[in-house]
């Protein structure tokens, strides 16, 4: 009958007919249990009951500082949604919400066309009391309209730690597209900065839903099913919102002094040196992150997009800046290291160097490396960075970390800049030449530093060398309230220098505070600390004032570090600041515990006599370890009268300071 | 001459076809009134309907050439079926997470579809004179070889249903040109053997399919979701149906998809066990009459032709009625006919036409 019937390959093709039979009967024998066999079963479930899903999100973790303070939370927020079930919605209805939500008809009309899929169609969030209560009230009047209840982010405190913290908002189209893979879907709220943005993953959680059972008409008749939504991790902090607290208004009454000279601009960083903890961090201006939180307004956004001073840049970590008279910690320590100087030779500061001069023109003569330190002498730094050079001046700046990511976990991190031959030629096509080599020694120049770096660098000179990675979180912990990942200190690097020039760095910044750059301020602290000061030369205004800082002296748990943008003269900028922040770290801004007023002088005392004995600790220790034995002694007679109690004498031990150094033994 | 043309037609494959299309407009209008914005309440199937009645006229035109000359260009239309895949890849629109369309004027066109027709006609060319020799591996390298690139670039789309037509064509064809049975089973062990290292190149979504295919309650919320309503609608059509318009679970869009892939279960809720039957039944027709009309062929290319063709078609059968009755992964592969989408109604009516040709060619070489 057919023409190739009987051979081999019309066998195979008899097959393939049978297997179309089987594949059909299959496919009726299926479809014949579901709706025969099944379908009772199946009648019933869609009978009357119909299922709908409702999505519910998951609570985003929350924050708490170190102490188990809470400082972002979430509040429930009303979210005014259309779900058109049964018909489409009415435009009259549209009409209706158009005019009491102030949202354009036209915006309302284009979400509808662009939906898809079953979850209610958002037209306003977060809306207020009054609202909520018209469209309750008048329910009948809204047909499809619906209140969802949402959580909201609330930063509690504002723009305290705004950049620390970050912020939220909705998930955008690019975004999206990165990360759908990762469960991320359409509307989700994402952290888009600061840590809310780096452990968006750890904060968002799980979201659920509910399986509804819905009538003819639409209304929920009872629950099915819920997948209860899994909570984010909430992140305890390093932080120490007693002294973030303090931080941001130490910054803020500075700038507000400074205002009529158009400062506005600051960062600090306060960190415990012995782990990396950052204790504190400030950026100025801020903005508050609650602004983001449903889409900011478009008045808000221009006002912190079009500020000239950036408010969104983390300016602790993203700002770079010369480290102007801070990086000579660097030069010192350099130069002693590799012995082009010892700490008892004596350099003639006569008022300039190869025609660079002090920066208010002045003529120290003799100086040592403590006393050179001390008072931030440019031509004494001069002599050692051209006796360095540039080469070595930059292998140390790169082992105390500069020119690198810090690591801490925060986004937006700039790398700063280590002045170097092969930079200047790459930018600029030139040699390297030896002025170039005696700005950076001063940290001018092409020097950039972040100010975590800069507190970076004391830290290392505060923990005899220990460089440990900055970091903001101290714990995870999971919705269950068990820990789920715990950091811990990170030591990077160790400097490659030998304790005793350590020692003699420390007492160079120790004397920073006892009768030199900083002494103005710090004479009468009670609590022995070391520091250094910085008035920085920038090529696009006012100089920018700059102080570092580590105490107690003896054993050291408390690091800040300051700029003040423009901020000219670091002793009236940077170092007011600086001591503000010292305060409320060794918690001498409080009112003393006793309420009774004649005791309280006599409590005083007792911790004045408490601190001179840190400080005679202090420079006992210095003594033994260092060759500089006379002129630690010296100091630490300076140090036991540089109190409030003795604060008559302060003035004496500054002069017997300066004079101190001007009868210097030589070596 | 024009009765002699009637006569030649194979009726039951017409017939079949023409019903099919009958009824998907009856059910796509079904499906798509009640969520349509008023004023388009039947947009799909005014589109549909036009569409079909193109491409029947056109299939009509058609007749008139000699199906034989396909072979001559099954290299040019393989090259042309790379390049229109790549301009997919290149400037395709996304949508529901793949890159399957692209915008021509006011048509948006799937290639994947048509490229589907085109390799059965460039493969079929490829194996007519290979008939009884792929006995080893080498001779079946270079056919295989020819199958992956369009493999490929459509799984990379990605489209893993269409992908997965491209080796049902591949194997049926293979079969009916008398490839060795134990290269054929080594391929199956291959493929059975090398499929936990294609899970790890699945997309979570894919991978997301298959688990929720295991069992729809690893995510009764999300992917699994599909799976449940669409059972639900077929199982509560029970044996008479809820009557055309009156699926409370198609009506009230509780189905997704409900006028494309998931189209076959709305036949189920609104036309219950005795529609789905006939509607099968009906497909059967299709793939017996496609058989038969291999074994009826003049020559090889006309055999191996039908048999892709059939192969396309019980495959996407199977796949489409299969996911929707809960006994097959999701994939988005549209049912042959019924399901709403012009690129597919434009590549299954062609191949009926081709089925058609054959049979009529047949004819005339034995009067």
């Amino acid at each position: 009958m057919e023409p190739n019937a009987g051979n081999d390959f019309d066998i195979r093709l008899r097959v393939l007919s049978g297997l179309v039979v089987f594949i059909i009967a299959v496919l009726i024998a299926r479809v014949g249990y579901l709706q025969v066999y099944e379908g009772e079963y199946y009648q019933k479930r869609a009978e009357g009951n119909r299922i709908r899903l409702i999505p519910t999100m998951a609570p985003r973790g929350t924050f708490y500082d170190r102490n188990g303070q809470n400082i972002v939370m979430n509040r429930p927020g009303f979210t005014v949604s259309l779900l058109p079930l049964t018909a489409p919605i009415k435009p009259e209805v549209v009409a209706r919400l158009s005019t009491l939500l102030n949202v354009p008809e036209k915006d309302i009309q284009e979400k509808i066309e662009n939906h898809v899929g079953f979850e209610p169609i958002r037209i306003k969030t977060d809306i207020g009391p009054d609202i909520l209560t018209i469209i309750e009230e008048q329910k009948e009047l809204y047909p499809g309209v619906v209140i969802e209840v949402q959580a909201v982010r609330n930063y509690l405190y504002k723009d305290e730690a705004a950049h620390v913290l970050g912020y939220v908002s909705e998930i955008s189209d690019e975004e999206l597209e990165r990360k759908k893979d990762e469960g991320y879907k359409s509307g989700d709220i994402v952290g888009k900065f600061g840590l809310e943005r780096i452990y968006d993953k750890e904060l968002r959680g799980t979201n659920g839903g509910r399986q509804v059972e819905v009538d003819v008409t639409g209304k929920p008749v009872q629950i099915l099913g819920e997948k209860p939504p899994v909570s984010g991790c909430d992140l305890v902090l390093t932080i120490d919102w007693d002294l973030q607290t303090a931080t941001e208004k130490a910054v803020d009454d500075q700038l507000a002094r400074m205002a009529d000279q158009g400062v506005r601009a600051a960062a600090a960083v306060v960190m415990n040196p012995q782990t990396g903890e950052v204790l504190a961090m400030v950026s100025r201006p801020a903005f508050d992150p609650n602004l983001f939180v449903h889409g900011i307004s478009e008045s808000n956004w221009k006002k912190i997009n079009e500020d000239p001073n950036y408010p969104l840049d983390n300016k602790a970590i993203t700002g770079e800046y010369p480290p102007g008279s801070t990086f000579k910690i660097v030069t010192g320590t350099a130069a002693l290291a590799e012995g082009v100087t010892t700490p008892y030779e004596q350099i003639y500061d006569s008022g300039e160097y190869m025609d660079k001069g002090n920066a208010s023109g002045e003529v120290l003569g003799w100086l040592d490396f403590v006393s050179g330190l001390a008072h931030s002498d440019n031509v004494y730094f001069y002599v050692l960075g051209h006796r360095l050079g540039i080469d070595r001046l930059e292998k140390y700046a790169r082992m105390f970390g500069l020119g690198k990511k810090t690591g801490i976990n925060l986004p937006y991190e700039s790398e700063g800049l280590v002045a170097n031959r092969a930079y200047k030629e790459k930018v600029f096509d030139e040699d390297w030449y030896v002025p170039e080599t005696l700005d950076a020694a001063i940290g001018q120049g092409f020097n950039l530093v972040t100010p975590l770096q800069a507190a970076m660098v004391i830290s290392e000179v505060a923990t005899n060398g220990k460089r440990y990675q900055p970091y903001l979180v101290q714990r995870i912990v999971g919705p269950d309230g068990k820990t789920v990942k715990e950091y811990h200190p990170n030591l990077l690097s160790t400097l490659d220098v030998s304790d005793d020039v350590l020692s003699l760095v420390q007492a160079g910044l120790h004397d920073v505070t006892t009768f030199g750059t900083a002494a103005g301020t710090f004479a009468d602290f009670p609590v022995s600390i070391a520091g250094k000061t910085g008035t920085a030369e920038n090529p696009h205004g006012a100089d920018h004032g700059w102080f570092v800082a580590y105490g107690p002296f003896d054993n050291p748990n408390i690091v800040v570090a300051v700029i003040v943008e423009n901020g000219g003269f670091a002793s009236m900028s940077a170092v007011p600041i600086g001591r503000s922040i010292l305060e409320a770290a060794f918690g001498l801004n409080k009112p003393q515990p006793s309420s009774n007023v004649q005791t309280s002088t006599a409590s005083a005392n007792q911790q004045d006599e408490q601190f001179e004995s840190y400080a005679q600790d202090a420079s006992e220790e210095v003594t033994n370890e260092t060759p500089v034995k006379q002129n630690d002694e010296a100091k630490g007679a300076n140090e036991g009268m540089a109190t409030p109690a003795a604060s008559t004498d302060t003035a004496n031990a500054k002069a017997n300071g300066t004079g101190n150094q001007n009868q210097k033994p030589s070596p | 001459m024009n009765k002699r043309w009637l006569r030649r037609l194979n009726f039951p494959l017409i017939m079949a076809a023409l019903a099919i299309i009958f009824i998907s407009l009856l059910v796509i209008g079904s499906a798509t009134h009640a969520n349509a914005p008023s004023g388009q309440r039947f947009f799909f199937v005014e589109r549909q309907g036009i569409f079909a009645i193109l491409n029947i006229a056109l299939a009509v035109f058609l007749m008139n050439f000699d199906y034989k000359m396909l072979e001559r260009y099954g290299k040019q239309l393989y090259i042309i079926n790379l390049v229109f895949l790549l301009a997919v890849m290149l400037f395709g629109h996304s949508a529901l997470g793949a890159q399957r369309w692209i915008q021509i004027g006011p048509i948006t066109i799937q290639p994947s579809e048509f490229a589907k027709l085109i390799m059965i006609v460039s493969l079929a060319s490829l194996l007519q004179d290979k008939v009884g020799k792929l006995n080893t591996l080498r001779d079946l390298a270079p056919v295989a070889l020819f199958v992956a690139v369009p493999f490929l670039l459509v799984l990379k789309q990605p489209d893993l249903g269409t992908s997965l037509v491209f080796l049902a064509i591949f194997f049926g064809m293979i079969f009916a040109c008398g490839v060795n049975l134990k290269i054929l089973g080594g391929f199956f062990l291959a493929a059975v053997a090398a499929s936990p290292i294609l899970w790890h190149f699945l997309k979570d979504y894919q991978k997301m399919r298959i688990l929720v295919f295991l069992d729809p309650n690893v995510d009764p919320l999300g992917s699994g979701y599909h799976i449940i309503q669409s059972k639900i609608a077929i199982g509560s059509g029970m044996i008479f149906g809820k009557g055309l318009f009156s699926g409370p679970q198609s009506q009230l869009n509780f189905l997704p998809e409900n006028h494309t892939d998931f189209i076959f279960a709305v036949v189920g809720e609104e036309m219950g066990f005795i529609g789905a039957t006939v509607l099968l039944l009906l497909y059967l027709v299709i793939l017996w009459q496609g058989i038969k009309i291999a074994r009826g062929a003049s020559d090889t290319f006309g055999m191996l032709l039908a048999v892709g063709i059939t192969s396309m078609l019980a495959f996407h059968i199977l796949v489409n009625v299969g996911m929707t009755a809960g006994i097959m992964p999701v994939t988005g592969i549209p049912l042959p006919l019924m399901s709403y989408g012009v690129s597919s109604l434009t590549t299954n009516i062609m191949s009926i036409a081709i089925l058609v040709n054959i049979h009529m060619k047949k004819q005339k070489l034995l009067f």
